[in-house]
């Protein structure tokens, strides 16, 4: 291992919030009023070239149609922005047809297996024992000690790295997530994370085995193979993609869930509810509220005219509370009868892990609930709230719970 | 009335959005590819669901002669 390596406890996942004064703690209502005052709104915007002309959409019917629409609206600019972190081939900042032909092949990886034996021989034991750390506690900090770390393993465990790796991957992976609020570890932390792949991925080509890696390296569509580049995208694209929207989104749900005594009872009586309170969790607060698409050629939406070049940028946060689409949609309600969201967007990009995240998301709130009797909210919580503007989660969960005798 | 259902091959990208919303409808080939296994595997709603979903508009689906999807 490189001797750069340092605990995690190093890196305080919440130093972002403090990374920026002017972060913003509840955007909804600000988003309610532009969905109903001005639907596309003309704002700034920073694209490779620096600024451009910018839309913000509010509205759900605008939002969906434009990432639908992949041959008005390119991704391409996402990969400029990304390309230093995540290398030359970030599938979500790629156009067709060369996105199709990338996704095609990861994708194949990706079902190589079932989530069925993703949840109960790798997601499951990776939270069962964050969980073991603290069961016998009584009381929990559940985003530092469960929610911000689990993911990171998850994804250690199925690209198939050995044990004693795992606390150096999760330094690469928490500099990496940092990459707004530490730029240049974000991106020495990436070529560093690149060089230990190399590594691994020679291991799997020689010596294939039970995991992604190796899938990837057989990943074949009619003699279409991935380059080794394409993998080492790939895989550091997991770690924002799956690691912090998947953290974020659960500590959602969790404090949807926490914050309302009844419908967790609801929960834990009923865990078949748990699918629906994932829908429900990641509608109301998604992870990501933001993405971000360039016209290629004069468009319209909703009646504005949008010039060749300007950026175009969904508020998926606004349209997941569209109150033409949803009722009460300010309200955590997971009895609200279902309806697609785009909290994982739509359209051709739409998220490749969607499924592996719903899993782990119901995975790690039902082993919470079997392994706490009687898990709630610490009363003496301070200000315990969902924070931000582009990403948004919790900045603490501070749980009691019964420990068993 | 069972409802007639279309999976357009050359839009679908596989992303299993439909066998989440109506898993006894629809399901993935080997390719990856959506098929319809069962024209009344769920209710008619969580079908609709599915289709409304697809975030490729791959699905088409038909009731009597109107096309509701």
């Amino acid at each position: 291992m490189t001797s750069t390596s340092q605990p995690i406890a190093h890196w305080d996942p919440m130093e972002q919030f403090a990374a920026d004064p002017r972060s913003v703690r509840d955007p909804h209502p600000e988003l309610a009023r532009r969905r109903r005052e001005q639907p596309v709104a003309p704002r700034a915007a920073w694209g490779a070239a620096g600024e451009v002309q910018g839309y913000e959409l509010y509205r759900f019917e605008d939002c969906a149609a434009v990432l639908r629409d992949n041959e008005t609206f390119s991704s391409e600019s996402i990969r400029a922005g990304m390309s230093a972190v995540m290398g030359p081939y970030p599938l979500v900042g790629m156009d067709e047809p060369e996105h199709r032909r990338l996704r095609s092949l990861v994708a194949q990886a990706f079902r190589h297996k079932t989530l069925a034996h993703f949840e109960d021989d790798l997601v499951v034991p990776v939270v069962d024992e964050m969980v073991d750390e603290f069961a016998d506690r009584g009381n929990a900090e559940l985003v530092r000690e469960l929610t911000y770390r689990y993911p990171v393993q998850v994804i250690a465990v199925i690209l198939g790295l050995p044990r004693d790796d795992y606390e150096q991957f999760h330094h690469w992976a928490s500099a990496i997530i940092s990459v707004a609020a530490r730029p240049m570890e974000a991106i020495r932390s990436s070529s560093e994370l690149k060089q230990y792949l190399v590594g691994v991925l020679d291991d799997r080509r020689s010596h294939p085995r039970d995991d992604l890696v190796s899938d990837l390296v057989a990943a074949d569509l009619d003699g279409e193979r991935l380059g080794d580049e394409e993998i080492f995208s790939f895989l550091r694209l997991l770690l924002p993609a799956g690691a912090e929207t998947t953290y974020r989104a659960t500590g959602n749900l969790l404090f949807g869930l926490l914050n309302d005594p009844v419908q967790l009872d609801a929960v834990r009586t009923d865990r078949s509810l748990l699918t629906q309170a994932v829908e429900e969790a990641i509608r109301w607060e998604p992870p990501l509220l933001i993405t971000s698409r360039v016209a290629v050629h004069d468009a319209e939406i909703a009646g504005t005219e949008i010039p060749a070049g300007a950026q175009v940028i969904p508020n998926i946060g606004s349209a997941n509370r569209d109150e033409t689409r949803w009722d009460h949609a300010e309200e955590f309600d997971l009895q609200r009868e279902a309806k697609p969201v785009i909290s994982f967007g739509v359209g051709p990009h739409m998220c490749l892990g969607m499924h592996l995240a719903r899993m782990e998301m119901r995975a790690a709130v039902n082993r919470l609930v079997d392994r706490c009797p009687n898990l709630r909210l610490d009363p003496a919580a301070d200000d315990a709230h969902i924070h931000g503007e582009t990403f948004r989660s919790p900045t603490q969960l501070p749980v009691l719970f019964d420990v068993a005798a | 009335m069972v409802l007639r259902i279309e999976i357009d091959a050359t839009r679908c990208m596989g992303s299993g959005n439909c066998s989440f919303w109506a898993p006894g409808t629809f399901d993935l080939d080997d390719d990856g590819l959506a098929f319809v296994k069962d024209l009344a595997g769920d209710p008619e709603d969580k079908i609709i669901l599915s289709g409304q979903g697809c975030p490729t508009q791959a699905i088409a689906i038909w009731r009597d002669d109107e096309r509701i999807v």
